[in-house]
């Protein structure tokens, strides 16, 4: 096994960092007792990756290319300053890890090191009269979310992934969930924070209803994947659950006629906490069961919240959607299989390359994106289908996700093909005007657009990284950082 | 109405055909197979993580659901070697089926995982803990080995109540209050000379021969007694007795019913009146996933009279008490008494009376934690009437 190794790294190098990283862990595993650190075969490959779609390739192919040389179980605040602390003085390059949900390669030990798992740390609070959980990194989203819900709260994050994921790599991705027109994203969430952040320093930042102290730090870490330093608790806004839930569904003739339906809607100040377009194509993959709305462009919509106003939201979409309403049972369907995840482990076995992209647009430029992307994708060789639902909605812009899945053509291995998908959808979505990323962050996968995306604005973010972490030892590689 | 996969067909139809073009059409029109189960659900982002307890608080990737069907995976494909080291984390199983509730394949990972445990044993890795259970039941037919000194019962009636080898060691005083409650019901209970193992514990840990050397010494015993009816108080027993002999040919001439299907039988008996006290229940995982019964346990708590304290985690929510499964307490028993300590928080949150259905979990709530009262199901009965 190639010990740290991960396309960068050259045989002199890994040596002498070798003999460091060993010391480091001698330390770790003094201060980490009872198997709260590993060097174990297993432990290691476990970790060598998270869901970036192209390593399941990798891994079928027995392809481990980026394996840590440790992996450590943090129970406290202590543990975490400990390992950021001895790996600071070493040079080690350390990784945060949450669920491993994560699609774009952003928790991979890309240049060996430590992966820190913040799994153990879990707790929570809720403090009821300020509308506030309080809650532990590597606590579980559903847990989390299952706990409110027994004591009449919601905190209205329900990512597709919130089985596998943790609230922190929530926040270190800048996740959010299904429900996010009416209940935000987590930024929108996030009131307060706690970060450990090298060399070995814990800030906190206390929640307030809002506060004027300069620019936000709070935001700083939100979307920073790791590279800033580890996130060890945040305190998240949440709600009563809802007194009333309407769920509603539309059969259109066409994209056009559904995504601007709810740009009128949402101009009217309406915002329904679901709204899912699906174009032609996902439409008749989820839902072949319902012959009036096969081959129709389907919307599924779920208004939530205190009566009056779900009642009066309702009006307005229904003054305005165009298209024929289909009833609850579609909402229904949609809300027992949105969590089914299949395709992935029946087709990449089958030699299937597939990957999801999300991204964002203004309302001007969303129809001309959509036609776009799918239209580069579409005439790649191999691609067997390119297709997109709109997923989130803002009173300015929309968010496209769409689905490629391919077998590469001959001379061409999986990696290949895939990367040429992606190129292709890039440089689409950059000409009409959108930006890269929605919601699954950049990772590794996506660091070769961050430049052209906020030109001076990632020189400015390189500079800020050097600071906050000279040596280079939080995420390395993450974000192009 | 159209077919599932008719929408890929449609699209696939304007494409060139390339190399796995075939394979993945031949797949749709259900030609071929697809991947191997533990290859699928290697493949998973562990959409089950949240309900499986080991992975809430091992807090591993290794012993995720996914995660050890990747480990699985790996030895399958020779990146690791079969050793103590690399089977461990397949071992961190609480064979609780909680996994199966959520997954889109209805996958047990304990199940889907039989293949590499049996192999490993094959390939003479060594669990030492495993090596002294095996000899307990070869010699003693009991995970404790020698049974000690037991009361009389009597050995022929119609009800065979089958005590298992945790009462019998541990708790034979529910054994003699079980017993009265079949009295108060009219049954004409009787105890098996020479109860062994049913052999669940050696089928976990993937000894499958050791397993069907015991079905067949028990299935032969309990087929020639005079039992019209088999009840036992442990769900995994149940398991064994209903589900797997059959499936390795032992199958038995009588009904198996766990207590808690029995009480479910005798409801219209043991309708109770209201009165004060309040009770909180915890549901054997084999009970409400191996044996399907998701709500019985509640339902028959709810004759009881007692004011119920349901947990969040019930049903088909329940979570394990840390020593299902056989292979993690003997190898890890300091994840299993975190569990249990997980576990009986939520407990204690609600009553300090904890009614279960399971010897294993009677055993470790009250083992590990003094303060709360534990009730076999069928005690708490006996209680009432
Ligand atoms: C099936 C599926 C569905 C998905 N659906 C959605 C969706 O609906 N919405 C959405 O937003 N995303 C979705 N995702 C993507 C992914 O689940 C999210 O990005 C999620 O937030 C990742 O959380 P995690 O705990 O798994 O983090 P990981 O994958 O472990 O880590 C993600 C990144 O965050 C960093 N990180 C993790 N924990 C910390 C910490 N404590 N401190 C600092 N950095 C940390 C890691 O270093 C890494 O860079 C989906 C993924 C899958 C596989
Ligand atoms: S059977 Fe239980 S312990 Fe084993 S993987 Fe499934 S949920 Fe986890
Ligand atoms: S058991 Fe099913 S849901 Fe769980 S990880 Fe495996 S495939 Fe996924």
């Amino acid at each position: 096994m190639i010990r740290g190794d991960f396309l960068s790294l050259n045989e002199s190098k890994k040596k002498k960092r070798a003999s460091k990283v060993d010391k480091v862990i001698k330390k770790l595993s003094d201060t980490l007792d009872g198997g709260r650190l590993s060097t174990q075969r297993a432990d290691l490959l476990s970790y060598s990756h998270d869901y970036w779609p192209i390593y399941l390739h990798w891994m079928l192919e027995d392809r481990y290319p980026s394996v840590p040389d440790a992996v450590v179980w943090p129970e406290s605040i202590e543990d975490v300053r400990d390992i950021v602390r001895w790996c600071y003085r070493g040079k080690v390059p350390i990784y945060p890890y949450g669920g491993g949900s994560g699609v774009l390669g952003g928790a991979v030990p890309e240049k060996g090191g430590i992966v820190v798992d913040l799994k153990r740390m879990r707790s929570l609070k809720l403090h009821k009269k300020d509308l506030l959980v309080e809650a532990e990194s590597g606590l579980n989203g559903y847990y989390l979310e299952d706990y409110l819900n027994e004591r009449g709260y919601t905190m209205g994050n329900i990512p597709q992934s919130l089985y596998p994921s943790t609230v922190g790599g929530w926040v270190g991705t800048k996740a959010l969930g299904q429900f996010s027109t009416k209940y935000g994203g987590i930024e929108d969430m996030l009131k307060g924070i706690e970060v450990v952040v090298p060399p070995g320093k814990l800030i906190e930042l206390k929640p307030h209803p809002r506060t004027a102290t300069g620019p936000d730090l709070r935001k700083f870490f939100v979307g920073s994947e790791g590279t800033m330093g580890i996130i060890t608790k945040g305190w998240f806004k949440i709600w009563p659950e809802p007194e009333k839930r309407i769920k509603l569904s539309y059969a259109s003739n066409s994209l056009k006629d559904a995504v601007e339906s709810i740009r009128r809607i949402m101009r009217r100040g309406a915002e329904p906490a679901v709204i899912r377009i699906y174009d032609e194509i996902e439409t008749k993959r989820h839902f072949y069961e319902y012959d009036d709305i096969y081959g129709k462009v389907a919307t599924v919509m779920i208004i939530e919240g205190d009566e009056t106003l779900a009642d009066a939201e309702s009006k307005i979409v229904r003054e305005e959607f165009v298209g024929k309403e289909k009833g609850e049972k579609p909402v229904d369907h949609w809300l027992e299989t949105r969590f089914s995840i299949k395709e992935a482990s029946e087709f990449v076995p089958m030699g299937v390359v597939f990957d999801t992209i999300e991204v964002a647009v203004g309302w001007s430029g969303a129809a001309k994106l959509y036609e776009n992307v799918v239209g580069a994708l579409k005439p790649i060789k191999g691609v067997l289908f390119a297709s997109a639902h709109a997923s989130h909605f803002y009173p300015q812009g929309i968010c496209f996700y769409f689905t490629f899945a391919g077998t590469p053509p001959r001379k061409k291995d999986a990696e290949g093909f895939y990367q040429q998908a992606w190129e292709e959808a890039m440089k689409a979505v950059i000409n009409s005007g959108g930006t890269v990323s929605h919601h699954h962050g950049v990772g590794r996968q996506r660091r070769r657009w961050m430049s052209e995306e906020l030109e001076e604005g990632y020189e400015l973010l390189k500079k800020i990284k050097q600071k906050v972490d000279k040596r280079g030892i939080m995420n390395p590689g993450d974000m192009g950082l | 109405m159209p077919d599932k996969m008719d929408w890929l067909k449609d699209e696939m139809s304007g494409v060139s055909k390339l190399t796995q073009f075939s394979t993945v059409m031949k797949f749709l029109k259900g030609k071929v197979s697809g991947p191997s189960d533990v290859v699928k659900c290697a493949m998973c982002p562990n959409m089950c993580r949240h309900a499986c307890p080991i992975s809430i608080v091992d807090g591993k990737e290794t012993t995720s659901p996914a995660g050890k069907s990747r480990v699985g995976m790996m030895l399958e494909n020779e990146v690791l070697r079969f050793n103590e080291e690399n089977v461990f984390p397949l071992q961190m199983c609480l064979s609780c089926g909680c996994c199966e509730n959520w997954c889109p394949f209805d996958f047990s990972v304990s199940d889907i995982l039989r293949p590499q445990r049996e192999e490993s044993i094959k390939q003479g890795v060594d669990f030492k803990q495993f090596d002294e259970m095996f000899k307990a039941l070869e010699m003693h037919g009991s995970v404790h080995g020698k049974v000690g000194k037991e009361k009389n019962y009597p050995e022929e009636g119609e009800v065979l109540y089958l005590r298992g080898c945790e009462f019998r060691e541990n708790d034979q005083r529910v054994i003699d209050k079980t017993m009265q409650l079949f009295e108060k019901l009219d049954e004409s209970a009787f105890v098996l000379p020479g109860e062994e193992c049913c052999g669940i514990p050696a089928y976990n840990a993937g000894n499958t021969a050791l397993f069907e050397e015991l079905a067949k010494k028990m299935a032969k015993k309990i087929n020639m007694s005079s039992a019209k009816k088999v009840v036992t108080s442990c769900p995994s027993c149940a398991y064994a007795y209903e589900r797997l002999y059959p499936e390795f040919s032992q199958g038995l001439d009588v009904e198996v019913l766990h207590m808690v299907e029995y009480l479910e039988e005798k409801k219209r008996l043991l309708n109770l009146e209201k009165k004060g006290g309040s009770v909180t229940f915890h549901e054997p995982c084999k009970l409400v996933n191996g044996l399907g019964k998701k709500k019985s346990m509640r339902d028959v708590l709810e004759n009881s009279g007692l004011s119920l304290k349901i947990p969040r985690r019930s049903g088909e929510k329940t979570f394990c008490c840390g020593y299902g499964g056989t292979t993690v307490s003997r190898l890890n028993e300091e994840l299993s008494s975190s569990i249990n300590e997980e576990r009986l928080k939520e407990l204690k949150g609600l009553s300090k009376n904890i009614v279960t259905a399971c010897p294993s979990c009677k055993e470790a709530f009250q083992d590990n934690h003094g303060d709360v009262k534990v009730y076999d199901i069928a005690e708490l009965f006996n209680r009432l009437l």
